[in-house]
């Protein structure tokens, strides 16, 4: 079979990518990047957009031209439609509609009271999401496109893969403990509860089976695994996953909105978004919701979607023997088989690249968090874009202020890196940042000294170039990933949820939802 | 009513379908054909939804089971129905077409050109099943042969 369709398709997207790159080079654009704010991604938009629209015209031509023959070439580069497609969608999505919509947000803000596009978390990946629902459900994926759209799947797990370059010993470890805990009280106390539940309402056993998996691991991928598992009928499996979809897809828009109403930091909400929703691929759209410009929360969320799906072949195993006990005529099921092949392999290259990183491999082992220290001056007086001098020393109301809360602080350690901090102007240390950050997580000074001592702390801590562009790049992947899954959330599969399992799986969704926002509130802090 | 020598029979085996079922069975000719056409929604090509954690073996075992089972209620339906339909002496037949139910019939009914197309009325609000509906009135205005909808028996 040959899989490359011949459209022009793929060339005209890689000539308008490379045009778009060629008119911000030049200057034509500067007055709509000035306007729309956006001269810091003008790098990007460099880079990809050669990158990117120089391969799409080459295999665009190529396409046009050229004999297609059966092989694996000729699958590999049928992708390239495809994914140029979701790229284009997501340069005129981040470098477009998402200054606009924060500029919409802004203006609208006297009328309405409140910053729409800030509160709704309209920012590039949310609105990437929607836009691949939209082109699904409204004018569908093209032909030509359909092999590349797969390949998102590909882009959120290589995203994941290198994210495990970014991680300290100490980062995983304790956020591992964390998720093992929270996603092993709540993934087998909601798996439980629909069995329990199903079985009261007297659902057929395939029916409570497929639910639980959804409702309680990782949403659809869980169902996916489970369904042949417990013999799901096919009615069974579409109430399911038009449930799961419905619920991951309002899970998405509600928990930033929520999680920024409550003052969540970026490791409460991860360690909740990665808890409490339930379709895996909306906790990463989350994340990224909530923290558009940072992987800071991602971070945090995909362990707890790591630590999820490593929980899913210990759940079809279960599921596998709870069904057999109750079926009869159901086959047994080889647990060292179902261990092997739902092992998820990607995992593996995670734990690699978190290895290697440490290792100092890639960049000193301190740049790896993003935030080394560095308190010279020649970080400390810098010259802004416009060529202005900028000095982040603390001027002297800061000090002023700092000076007349002192008192409130009473730790001997404290007030000395405290006093040190007001003598310098500046941080002096690792040890003093680090003691200041403690008073600052305790709130002992006012709103505003806490805000003082924030200052100081941005000014010395900063992220070296090479990891700058690492984030952005996991950041693109997954945005990427995002995108095309969007393309595979059709509207069609969401319209069949209904009847008992929209109840239970909505019910039991929520307590996990809710559950786990109590539970994280009280016991998860802010700092790791 | 009159009897038809050559009735295309939309069912997929709902409480509904079924009653279209007993109402093509009764309206059939002496020595006439049935033929049965089996909708497979194409709600089904999104039923992988945005899984993406899944290794291709897990996914391609999903499909294949899905696949399998859809296969195996299809050919229940088919069971139940073609000893009903020869053992009134008509001749039976099948096709199962996979896209949209309302598209599907059109294309279908226009390669037969049966006498008489029978369906199910669309199920009642409130019920419980797959949410892929026969639209009667786009059949109303592209069917060539004469469209009978059953009411849903209550």
């Amino acid at each position: 079979m040959v899989y490359t369709q011949r459209t022009p398709w793929t060339l005209i997207m890689g000539v308008i990518m490379v045009a778009y790159a060629y008119l911000v080079q030049s200057g034509a654009l500067a007055g709509v990047i000035k306007y729309l704010g956006t001269d810091r991604l003008t790098g990007e938009m460099l880079t990809l957009g050669y990158t990117f629209g120089g391969i799409a015209v080459l295999i665009g031509l190529w396409q046009l031209v050229a004999k297609t023959a059966e092989g694996h070439i000729d699958y590999y580069l049928s992708t390239i439609g495809g994914v140029t497609f979701i790229m284009l969608i997501a340069f005129i999505v981040k470098w477009g509609l998402d200054p606009q919509m924060a500029q919409w947000g802004r203006a609208a803000q006297p009328a309405l009271g409140f910053n729409f596009a800030s509160v709704m978390n309209l920012n590039y990946v949310v609105m990437g999401i929607v836009a691949g629902i939209v082109i699904v459900n409204v004018f569908k994926v093209p032909g030509w496109a359909e092999n590349g759209v797969r390949l998102s799947r590909l882009g959120l797990k290589t995203g994941v893969i290198l994210l495990g370059a970014l991680y300290s010993f100490a980062e995983l470890q304790q956020l591992g403990k964390l998720s093992v805990v929270l996603i092993g009280v709540f993934v087998l106390g909601s798996v439980g509860l629909v069995l329990w539940w199903g079985a009261r309402r007297n659902l057929p056993n395939s029916m409570t089976g497929v639910l639980s998996a959804g409702v309680g691991v990782c949403g659809v991928s869980a169902a996916v695994a489970a369904a042949p598992v417990v013999q799901a009928k096919s009615t069974e499996i579409a109430y399911t996953i038009g449930t799961i979809l419905l619920f991951g897809v309002i899970c998405m828009f509600l928990f930033p909105i929520v999680g920024k109403a409550l003052g969540m930091g970026y490791i409460t909400f991860g360690a909740w978004a990665g808890t409490g929703i339930l379709n895996s691929a909306q906790v990463a759209g989350a994340a990224l919701a909530f923290q558009p410009t940072g992987i800071e929360t991602l971070k945090v969320a995909e362990i707890f979607n790591i630590t999820r799906v490593l929980f899913l072949p210990i759940i079809v195993i279960w599921l596998a023997i709870w069904y057999v006990k109750r079926e009869v005529g159901a086959k047994k099921v080889d647990v060292g088989q179902v261990l092997i092949s739902k092992f998820p392999v990607f995992v593996l290259g995670f734990i690699i690249l978190f290895l290697l990183s440490s290792t100092g491999i890639f960049a000193p082992a301190r740049h790896y968090q993003g935030a080394y220290f560095d308190n010279s001056d020649k970080v400390m007086v810098k010259k802004d874009r416009s060529g202005k001098e900028v000095n982040n020393h603390l001027k002297d109301p800061d000090l002023q202020l700092l000076q007349k809360e002192g008192e409130k602080v009473k730790r001997d350690d404290q007030k000395a890196a405290l006093q040190r901090l007001i003598e310098n102007k500046k941080l002096m240390s690792i040890e003093d940042d680090d003691t200041l950050r403690g008073v600052v997580n305790a709130k002992i000074l006012s709103k505003e000294g806490n805000a003082v001592l924030a200052k100081a702390h941005r000014a010395v801590r900063h992220t070296a170039a090479k990891i700058a562009m690492f984030r952005d790049l996991i950041a693109w992947f997954f945005t990427f990933g995002l995108v095309g899954l969007g393309m595979q959330i059709t509207m069609a599969s969401i319209r069949q949820a209904g009847g008992q399992p929209l109840v239970i799986g909505g019910i039991v969704g929520l307590i996990k939802a809710v559950g786990s926002l109590i539970v994280v509130m009280l016991l998860v802090h802010e700092t790791i | 009513m009159p009897a038809f020598a050559h009735i295309l029979l939309a069912s997929h085996d709902t409480p509904g379908a079924r009653a279209a079922e007993r109402t093509a069975l009764e309206h059939c000719s002496a020595g006439g054909r049935i033929s049965h056409l089996i909708v497979v929604p194409d709600l089904w090509r999104g039923m992988m939804g945005d899984d993406w954690l899944n290794n291709a073996a897990t996914r391609d075992a999903y499909g294949k089971y899905v696949e399998n089972q859809l296969q195996r209620e299809i050919q229940s339906h088919i069971d139940r129905l073609r000893p009903a339909v020869l053992a009134r002496g008509f001749a039976y037949e099948f096709k199962v077409l996979l896209g949209k139910p309302a598209e599907c019939l059109l294309a279908h009914s226009r390669e037969l050109a049966p006498a008489l197309v029978v369906i199910g009325a669309p199920r009642p609000r409130g019920l419980l099943g797959l949410r892929s509906r026969m639209h009667p009135e786009r059949l109303v205005a592209a069917l060539t042969a004469p469209l009978l909808v059953i009411p849903y028996p209550r």
